[in-house]
């Protein structure tokens, strides 16, 4: 794994704007950045991010499983106890999923060990499954890369295909898509998925999620009326359950993506769960929940999470009494978990983060972030890679 | 090889300005070529007795036929608040279980060649139609969302596969903004890049 130098293609802002790439600059500062990119081998990929990433996702299958069926985990988990049903029946029917992505400290030897699993609304879609592909395309056809090089990358193609999927196991119904108001980003990681849902041929529309309104018996309807029966939502279950129309879930007909199950996947509490189911796997921190923290006596400094954050948030690191703040945010209410200090590798002034994709139970690709800091958050910047 | 093997790179293209040809001419004819040769031809019987007489079906397909039209009508149809609303465009209507105004059916599609799989067991034919009195399309017949088959009283029409498909559900929203609430408090905190006025991503 390295972090090379390369020159950016000329006018790539243009090529942006004709595929509709909006927020590769945001606030002034590059998001997508294409002076470096990472090279990695084809076994570091298979061997050390692959095959992990799908492993670790059925070890999370085992975590869903185990915690619905356990009142007291249901609350270590801050699963709203009037949802309980709700989340338990989707996990029953057998609710499919879309997609998700696991965030890994990974150098290029050793272990990649798993920092958080974003299950239930991932971002920075586009840029890997389309972006990152076309930007090695156009530097094979100019000759900046080899042409054998090669990406992990087969993330549209899956989406596509499981669309496919998606809609054999859900007929009859018309897909709405949404997300909040005032973000690009997220405005454009859905739009990338309504593209990818209408070439399988999914009948699809869009929403913003506070326009979402609701009938007198608590179907939930688009602008137009139309009661919406399957929805995509780049927007928080833990959210949706404490909302005041969080009553009708469950009562009302909806499929959705991500399926309710997820709630407790993108679940700072599913750490410490796995790393109880999984003791001593090699790609696992230790981690604990806050009553267990003399089990942690032997860890020297410990990283705090809040069981509910995005994007880096409320992070702090612990040192036995002394704390300190990270990353300030908007959330920790509900609790805070711990996981054994393991600072991401550095490639040169840069901390370096590897998103694993999955689509389903599938492996599907790579995203790099990196930054300046040791947290990586919504502005660390976005670089390609390559397999040679 | 690890990366997805082909991406149409034309379909990933957005339109940005006039004059940005998204795609040749030509395509449009072809979808236009497609969609007369998709067109059905179709009965529409306002009775079961009707439907013994017109089509091929027999009298116990007719009756589920019929019950399934009434079924697709009390789900998709068009809902009024107020009687009025809903006279002053279908005449008569009738009040739903859910307490809305709805038209009454003015009969069902059913379409006029049906090989034998149909026969037995075809779900989605059975759409009912709907026969408009006011003004601005007096006696033309729709399907529950509007699109119109033609006038009234003709023996068969012709009509596109997408009016034999059934219908999204319309109904009436009483309230809306009862979600976003918790994002919508989280932006209010001031740190990162919310500075600038805008909000978060609430991805992750």
């Amino acid at each position: 794994m390295l972090r090379l130098p390369i020159s950016e293609r000329p006018h790539w802002q243009e090529r942006a704007q004709e595929f509709g790439f909006h927020f590769h600059t945001m606030y002034g500062k590059p998001y997508w950045d294409e002076t470096a990119y990472y090279q990695f081998s084809l076994e570091q990929i298979e061997k050390h991010i692959e095959e992990p990433t799908e492993e670790i996702h059925q070890m999370c299958l085992d975590v869903v499983a185990r915690v619905l069926e356990d009142e007291e985990l249901l609350r270590r988990f801050c699963i709203p106890e009037k949802h309980w049903d709700f989340v338990r029946t989707s996990w029953r029917n057998g609710d499919p999923c879309l997609y998700s992505r696991l965030d890994f400290a990974y150098s290029g030897q050793g272990p990649a060990k798993l920092y958080e699993n974003n299950a239930d609304t991932p971002t920075s879609l586009y840029e890997t499954g389309f972006w990152q592909w076309l930007w090695l395309q156009d530097n094979v056809d100019r000759r900046a890369l080899p042409l054998q090089a090669d990406q992990f990358n087969s993330l549209q193609e899956k989406l596509v295909n499981r669309f496919h999927d998606l809609q054999y196991l859900t007929p009859g119904r018309e897909l709405h898509f949404s997300c909040c108001k005032d973000t690009e980003e997220d405005r454009g990681t859905v739009q990338y998925l309504q593209d990818c849902a209408s070439e399988a041929g999914i009948s699809n529309h869009f929403i913003f999620v506070e326009d979402i309104g609701r009938d007198a018996t608590g179907q939930f309807t688009d602008l137009n009326d139309q009661v919406i029966t399957w929805m995509f939502k780049l927007y928080p279950w833990e959210f949706m359950l404490q909302e005041e129309f969080g009553e009708f879930l469950g009562s009302n007909n909806v499929r959705w993506l991500e399926p309710p199950w997820k709630a407790i996947l993108s679940n700072k509490a599913l750490l410490p769960m796995l790393w109880k189911l999984f003791p001593e796997h090699p790609n696992l921190l230790p981690s604990f929940f806050e009553d267990e923290l003399d089990k942690a006596a032997d860890f020297s400094e410990l990283v705090k999470k809040p069981i509910f954050s995005r994007e880096g948030g409320n992070i702090s690191v612990v040192r036995g009494t002394d704390s300190k703040l990270l990353s300030d945010g908007p959330y920790g209410q509900e609790g805070f978990i711990y996981q054994a200090m393991h600072p991401l590798p550095q490639f040169g002034k840069n901390y370096t983060l590897v998103g694993s994709w999955l689509v389903d139970d599938l492996a599907a690709g790579i995203s790099i972030r990196e930054d300046s800091n040791l947290i990586t958050q919504d502005m660390s910047r976005y670089l390609p890679h390559v397999i040679l | 090889m690890k990366r997805s093997k082909n991406i149409d790179l034309a379909r990933m293209r957005k339109r940005v300005g006039a004059n940005f040809l998204l795609r040749p001419l030509a395509l449009g004819v072809a979808a236009a070529l497609v969609g007369c040769s998709s067109d059905e031809e179709v009965k529409v019987v306002s009775s079961v007795d009707d439907c013994v007489t017109k089509t091929q079906l027999d009298k116990a397909q007719c009756e589920a036929a019929y019950q399934r039209a009434l079924d697709e009508a009390e789900r998709t149809g068009p809902k009024y608040s107020r009687a009025a609303q809903c006279e002053a465009e279908f005449g008569s209507c009738h009040q739903s279980s859910g307490g809305f105004w709805m038209p009454l059916m003015t009969g069902f599609m059913v379409a006029s060649m049906l090989n034998d799989r149909d026969r037995g067991y075809y779900s989605s034919g059975y759409n009912p139609v709907y026969r408009y009195s006011g003004s601005r399309y007096r006696d033309r017949l729709m399907t529950a969302d509007g699109q119109v088959i033609g006038n009234y009283g003709r023996s068969s029409y012709k009509v596109g596969k997408s009016a034999m498909e059934p219908k999204p559900k319309v109904t009436k929203t009483v309230s809306r903004g009862g979600f976003g609430a918790v994002a919508s408090a989280k932006s209010n905190w001031g740190g990162g890049r919310s500075s600038s006025g805008s909000s978060r991503s609430w991805g992750g």
